[in-house]
């Protein structure tokens, strides 16, 4: 959109206009980043975050603290791991031995990597990648000990799956694969944050306890992510969606994106969509073990956009076709109600499940299957805040008060009484002032008896014309 | 708990009221093939029939619930350790909201409940499970019951059919004590083979030409229950009162703990015959609430029953679903059929049945709109009065095709 597109979307959409502008006036971020008390080594690590990710550095950089630089940190190292595995002119022999390798990396200081091909995105972080080295060797080291685990997991996950690439094909092909892809890439991810937020005593132990929780919280992200870039990974020669799912409404994972198969390809989208939102209740629950509002905004951000993101690309052809956003206002909107509490977030959570609700079709083979997910997320939603409680019902039966109530009712009693008053003591006022009026016209010789006559005999107007003979 | 049943089972003797009704009969088919050797007596009003089969090696007796005498003649011949009380009323919609049959509901299900309770005591009864309703809690139509529990208090004010099981139920769970330990089961909406109050209203829609029509949001959640699932229930709860006792005089929701919109599992029914709604009309629910009206005031004046009411309307956009937490905690009960599963088997039943839901197709005295609010029934039926096998006969075919019983 252009800026006349832009300028037209927004006259037509104030709501979301008004976000924009509620965020970018209003939003305060729970911590600010101190760049007077920062290193030159960090600035420069903070430099690489905003190359690399504009999303993530936003959220990175509120956080509390005490997590700021390991989760930065946590951030680059995974970036860097993720440019070796992208970068396809780098030979397997040298590629598997260097992710296998990279956890031992992050110690070894002034360690840096220039094989990386000109026009890889973000060659420069590792050709710089002594910086980052150097501020991990800093940071406390019970977080190490959690980054360096997860990129030794993440490392050979991603070596493995390299390996694969070149001897066999590496398309995945069933549900598990699927999911075993978006662990990798994603799910470590979610585990590696949560053990740093258990660590740093912003989460509740218990989160650690129920490992499929945080794991549902990135794959949940993965999953929306791989089902809006379809056409953006199809034309890049890239298949995430899995065989077992596109194979049960076309034959060919290219018909997705002819015409003649649309519908076919939309309930295969929404196929996609149903498996991503079985993982929304445990998101939910998740979040809901948070106790640092900065860690809660930096999880829920993301997790909102993803709901919207899902309902954006729920049975909509224009997947198929090129890369859809939400728009900008819409962005605004979550992130405001993303970075209040678990409650407000809820309510979002329900507004779009409601929407994808409404999208769906019987003519889709799941639409039950959906129309089930989506009431499952509402009734869990139900279930840690809930509208009605069974106290208020058994007051409601038994007609029992609560003690604001009847404050209220006798607030309302009293106000009722006072109001009676004024209106009497109005009344008084009328008749009085009436009378004075009526006694001082009489005292003037007004024939009031007349008056009366001539109101009996029908006559309500005065005489037309006065005559005034004698002058 | 499995070791403490089996203990009993060389001498269980059970007595099922409503055995061949559609609960009655689920639970006696799921007994029987759980405990083939306990011996099982079904005591209800309609004889068997085949559409509530009921399986080999089962008595039958023909038992009035709502006559003491007739009771206490069946207690003596069977002398149960264990009795399942499933026979109840439900009046039809016509007469649901209104209170023209509350005698009637009153007399079978709070009085024959006393009934069978009064005999379970005199015999020496161990067990008495009785198939309550969530109607019990969710019947008042004014207000919202999302997740409730059971926790939630009855409606005191709501319909007849919701007032009278609710004091039935009140009665169970206060006669439980050390010799005699009671439980009640509240199901929800139920669907399965043998339905005849929920898919076939539903399916007269197409023929009708009211798919298109949408009273409400449309985001109401329900719950709906698998008969056999609700048959589960009842073996569990009366495991359990034989063994720990954990669930006496208590009550449990049961349901598939899968809410849908009622819309949805509409859409769904249709699908499967082949229909999707061309295109959907959304009738806000006040404006469907003063048509409700409308046709209450002319069946009024015209002397006639009313279908379409005020109270059907908030029925059919009411939230009703309730949490299984407690069910699977005490009685470790979870749905074993899950709904999508549910709602094809209940379609397939009638794909065999066509010429019964043909049979409601041309109902003429269903207006556009109604059939749409039909759906609204609570289960339970059965037992004492289930007019299934007679629901063929054209002339009561209304009836039924309207709600179930009567």
């Amino acid at each position: 959109m252009g800026l006349v597109g832009n300028a037209l979307y927004y006259s037509f959409h104030p709501m979301q206009l008004r976000a924009i502008i509620q965020w970018k006036v209003w939003h305060n971020p729970p911590h600010e980043r101190n760049e007077k008390n920062e290193t030159e080594n960090q600035k420069l690590c903070f430099k690489f975050l905003e190359k690399t990710s504009r999303s993530f550095s936003a959220v990175i950089k509120e956080l509390h603290p005490e997590l700021l630089i390991p989760i930065c940190i946590f951030y680059l190292v995974l970036r860097g791991l993720d440019t070796v595995e992208d970068d396809t002119s780098i030979p397997l022999a040298t590629k598997e031995p260097l992710l296998r390798d990279f956890k031992n990396i992050l110690t070894k200081e002034g360690w840096n990597f220039t094989g990386n091909r000109p026009e890889e995105k973000d060659r420069e972080l590792l050709v710089q990648f002594n910086h980052v080295i150097t501020e991990f060797i800093n940071m406390k080291p019970q977080y190490q000990t959690i980054i360096q685990d997860i990129t030794e997991r993440m490392g050979n996950g991603m070596a493995d799956y390299a390996v694969k690439a070149e001897t066999d094909d590496a398309s995945v092909k069933t549900k598990e694969e699927y999911d075993l892809y978006c662990y990798y890439v994603a799910g470590l991810v979610g585990e590696g944050l949560t053990r740093l937020f258990v660590e740093a005593e912003f989460g509740n132990p218990a989160l650690l306890k129920r490992p499929r929780l945080h794991k549902s919280m990135g794959l949940f992200l993965q999953k929306t992510n791989i089902i809006r870039d379809i056409r953006e990974d199809f034309d890049d020669n890239r298949r995430f969606w899995p065989q077992e799912i596109w194979s049960k409404h076309v034959d060919n994972f290219e018909d997705l994106f002819k015409p003649e198969h649309l519908d076919a390809a939309l309930n295969c989208s929404s196929e996609m969509v149903l498996n991503a939102l079985e993982h929304g209740e445990e998101c939910l629950f998740y979040l809901a073990g948070l106790r640092e509002q900065s860690v809660f905004n930096f999880c829920a951000i993301p997790q909102s956009m993803a709901i919207a993101t899902m309902e954006l690309c729920f049975r909509n052809p224009d997947i198929f076709k090129k890369n859809i956003k939400i728009t900008k206002g819409e962005a605004c909107e979550l992130m405001h109600k993303s970075t209040q509490n678990l409650s407000v977030l809820c309510d979002s959570f329900r507004e779009y499940t409601r929407k994808i609700h409404k999208k769906n079709t019987p003519k889709d083979p799941n639409f039950l299957k959906i129309s089930i997910v989506c009431g499952q997320i509402e009734k869990f939603i139900e279930t840690i805040f809930p509208t009605q409680t069974a106290e208020a019902a058994q007051r409601k039966v038994t007609g029992e008060l609560t003690a604001a109530e009847a404050k209220r009712k006798e607030e309302d009693a009293q106000n009722k009484d006072d109001i009676w008053f004024m209106m009497a003591l109005m009344g008084v006022i009328v008749v009085i002032v009436a009378g004075l009026m009526i006694f001082a016209a009489w005292m003037m010789g007004a024939r009031f008896d007349l008056a009366y006559k001539e109101l009996t005999q029908g006559n309500f107007r005065p005489p037309q014309s006065i005559e005034h003979g004698e002058l | 708990m499995q070791k403490n049943v089996m203990s009993y089972s060389a001498v269980n003797r059970l007595l099922i009221s409503g055995g061949t009704g559609f609960v009655g009969s689920a639970i006696t088919r799921a007994l029987v093939k759980k405990y083939p050797a306990w011996d099982l007596t079904v005591i209800d009003q309609n004889p068997p029939s085949a559409k509530h089969e009921l399986p080999g090696g089962v008595s039958y007796r023909q038992v009035d619930i709502t006559s003491i005498e007739a009771v206490k003649s069946a207690f003596a011949a069977v002398n149960p350790h264990v009795v399942v009380h499933t026979a109840g009323i439900i009046p039809g919609l016509a007469e649901r909201f209104r209170r023209r049959m509350q005698s009637k509901v009153w007399q079978v299900n709070v009085e024959g409940t006393r009934n069978m309770l009064h005999e379970s005591k005199q015999t020496g009864v161990e067990v008495f499970v009785y198939t309550s309703s969530c109607c019990v809690v969710t019947d008042d139509t004014l207000s919202p019951y999302p997740n409730v529990d059971e926790e939630w208090p009855s409606s005191l004010k709501s319909t007849i059919y919701g007032e009278s099981k609710a004091a039935a139920e009140a009665l169970v769970l206060k006669a439980s004590n050390s010799e005699m330990a009671t439980c009640a089961l509240r199901p929800s909406v139920l669907c399965g083979p043998g339905d005849c109050q929920l898919l076939p209203p539903i399916h007269a829609c197409i023929a009708n030409h009211e798919t298109a029509f949408l009273i409400g949001d449309g985001l109401n959640l329900w719950d709906i229950t698998h008969v056999d699932n609700v048959a589960d229930a009842h073996v569990l709860a009366i495991e359990n009162l034989l063994s720990t006792r954990t669930a006496a005089g208590e009550a449990f929701f049961i349901q598939n703990n899968e809410p849908i919109t009622f819309r949805d599992l509409c859409l769904a029914i249709w699908a499967h015959f082949g229909h999707i709604p061309p295109f959907q009309v959304r009738i806000p629910q006040t404006m469907a609430y003063l048509v409700g009206l409308a046709c209450e005031t002319v069946t009024w004046a015209m002397g006639s029953t009313a279908t379409l009411s005020r109270g059907s309307v908030r029925d059919a956009c009411a939230v009703r679903y309730a949490s299984g937490e407690k069910a699977k905690e005490i009685l470790g009960y979870e749905a074993r059929i899950g709904i999508e599963e549910a709602i094809r088997l209940s379609c397939e039943v009638s794909d065999r049945w066509s010429f019964h839901l043909s049979s409601h197709t041309h109902s003429p005295r269903i207006t556009p709109l109604v059939c749409y609010l039909l759906k609204i029934k609570p289960p339970m039926s059965q037992g004492t009065q289930d007019p299934c096998p007679p629901c063929l006969e054209i002339q009561i075919k209304f009836t039924w095709a309207i709600d179930g019983d009567f």
